[in-house]
């Protein structure tokens, strides 16, 4: 999986030159969300989650079909802090920074409406390894969709809007070692506006 | 199975990963850590663990006996068994401002001692824990006393090993564990054989910052 993404995201710059008016490019900012990475009881319930989080998101496609379907690499990053919860009290648990690359296909809904779809994989990292993160950060594989939406701006470049829903089961080594079973469905919701090259 | 029950029984499958939540082990396997002290009408029982506003607990070490390394490691370890930052110390210059004072040699006479937590009892050396809890059991008085006696000569067999146990040992009273364990495989153990917490001294730990404390710190 790793090694097609890494590919894509390859191919992309050294496309054919037939392809290359063809070829989008986009860069974003925006902020995600996500859902708790983790549940825990100890003589309460504790709850662990990441805090919403600027993101910044690149990627690009190229067209694989007369329908206006393409094939895109998308790479996201943010970094935010993170806690825990417990009766109602939160604990700042340090800075959690989470990068995303996902390889997917996207089609058109209307003209300035498009829907995408992916997988790939999440990579977190904190700041401290300490905690849950004391064995180190943690990959995990994602599967992501979302919408565009995109407006003429300037000659050559559209304005993008952007939403998107990924998800992904979360652990890491310190939760295994320590005896957590199975793992954390983790939602994540992301909202983005950005730039993108425009190819028609 | 018809293809239909199959693709069925495959979503249903997928849901149901999709919506599972990881499952936490039980913390059940822990030994008494609180105090029981007399009081006017029975027995009293005593509790502390840091609160979060006191942390990082500040720490100060005499310059002896490799006790500024031990104790550092000792500080990293207990740090280490905790997932929700309950706990963290720090090494600090100044005893006067210090919440933790660690000392090489005998403890002093009984007089600075409210309650002395006896330790470690091999031959190399040993180590004491005095907490100063008031009569009315409300408060613990800072700062909390770790004494660690090498015993024989500097260099002598095994002295170097049985201080780095010893602190560690004496460090997890420190972190609120006032009792000893029953099971010699416990870092909290009298006479401790091993160097690191065991999942039931982690557990005793984990379970002892989720629970109130019955006194509050008070000093520096």
């Amino acid at each position: 999986m790793r090694k097609s993404i890494l590919l894509l995201a390859l191919l992309l710059p050294a496309r054919a030159p037939g392809l290359a008016a063809q070829t989008e490019y986009y860069a974003r900012l925006g902020a995600v969300g996500a859902s708790n990475l983790l549940r825990d009881v100890i003589i309460s319930e504790i709850t662990v989650r990441q805090s919403i989080a600027p993101m910044l998101a690149l990627g690009g496609s190229i067209p694989i079909g007369p329908m206006g379907y393409r094939a895109g690499v998308e790479g996201t990053f943010a970094s935010g802090k993170y806690h825990s919860s417990e009766n109602g009290a939160r604990t700042d648990l340090g800075t959690l920074r989470t990068g995303t690359l996902l390889v997917g296909v996207q089609g058109p809904i209307t003209r300035q409406v498009r829907w995408r779809a992916g997988l790939g994989a999440i990579h977190y990292w904190s700041s401290d390894k300490q905690g849950i993160f004391l064995s180190g950060g943690t990959t995990r594989f994602l599967v992501g969709a979302g919408l565009d939406y995109r407006r003429a701006l300037l000659r050559a470049w559209d304005l993008m809007g952007s939403v998107g829903y990924d998800f992904h089961r979360f652990t890491t080594e310190e939760l295994r070692t320590r005896g957590f079973a199975q793992n954390q469905s983790v939602s994540r919701i992301a909202v983005s506006v950005g730039l993108a090259r425009r190819t028609r | 199975m018809t293809p239909r029950h199959r693709w069925m029984t495959l979503a249903f499958a997928l849901l149901a990963l999709a919506c599972g939540d990881i499952a936490s082990p039980l913390r059940t396997d822990v030994y008494e850590w609180r105090l029981f002290e007399p009081s006017v009408t029975g027995t009293d029982t005593i509790s502390f663990h840091w609160p979060q506003d006191r942390l990082p607990v500040r720490v100060w070490v005499e310059d002896a006996s490799d006790l500024p390394a031990d104790i550092s490691q000792a500080i990293t370890t207990w740090r280490g068994e905790f997932l929700y930052h309950e706990f963290d110390a720090a090494v600090v210059s100044d005893s006067s401002s210090a919440d933790v004072i660690v000392r090489a040699g005998p403890s002093p006479g009984p007089k600075l001692s409210r309650i002395r937590l006896h330790s470690a009892l091999a031959p190399q050396c040993s180590g004491e824990t005095d907490v100063d809890i008031s009569d009315d059991h409300r408060d613990l008085r800072l700062p909390i006393r770790i004494y660690v006696d090498p015993k024989s000569d500097p260099g002598a067999p095994g002295l170097a090993e049985c201080v780095a146990l010893t602190s560690m040992h004496e460090f997890g009273h420190s972190l609120g564990i006032f009792r000893h364990s029953p099971t010699p495989t416990d870092l909290m153990y009298t006479d401790p054989t091993v160097s690191q917490p065991s999942q039931r001294d982690r557990n005793t730990a984990e379970v002892l910052y989720h629970l109130p404390s019955t006194v509050q710190v008070v000093g520096p």
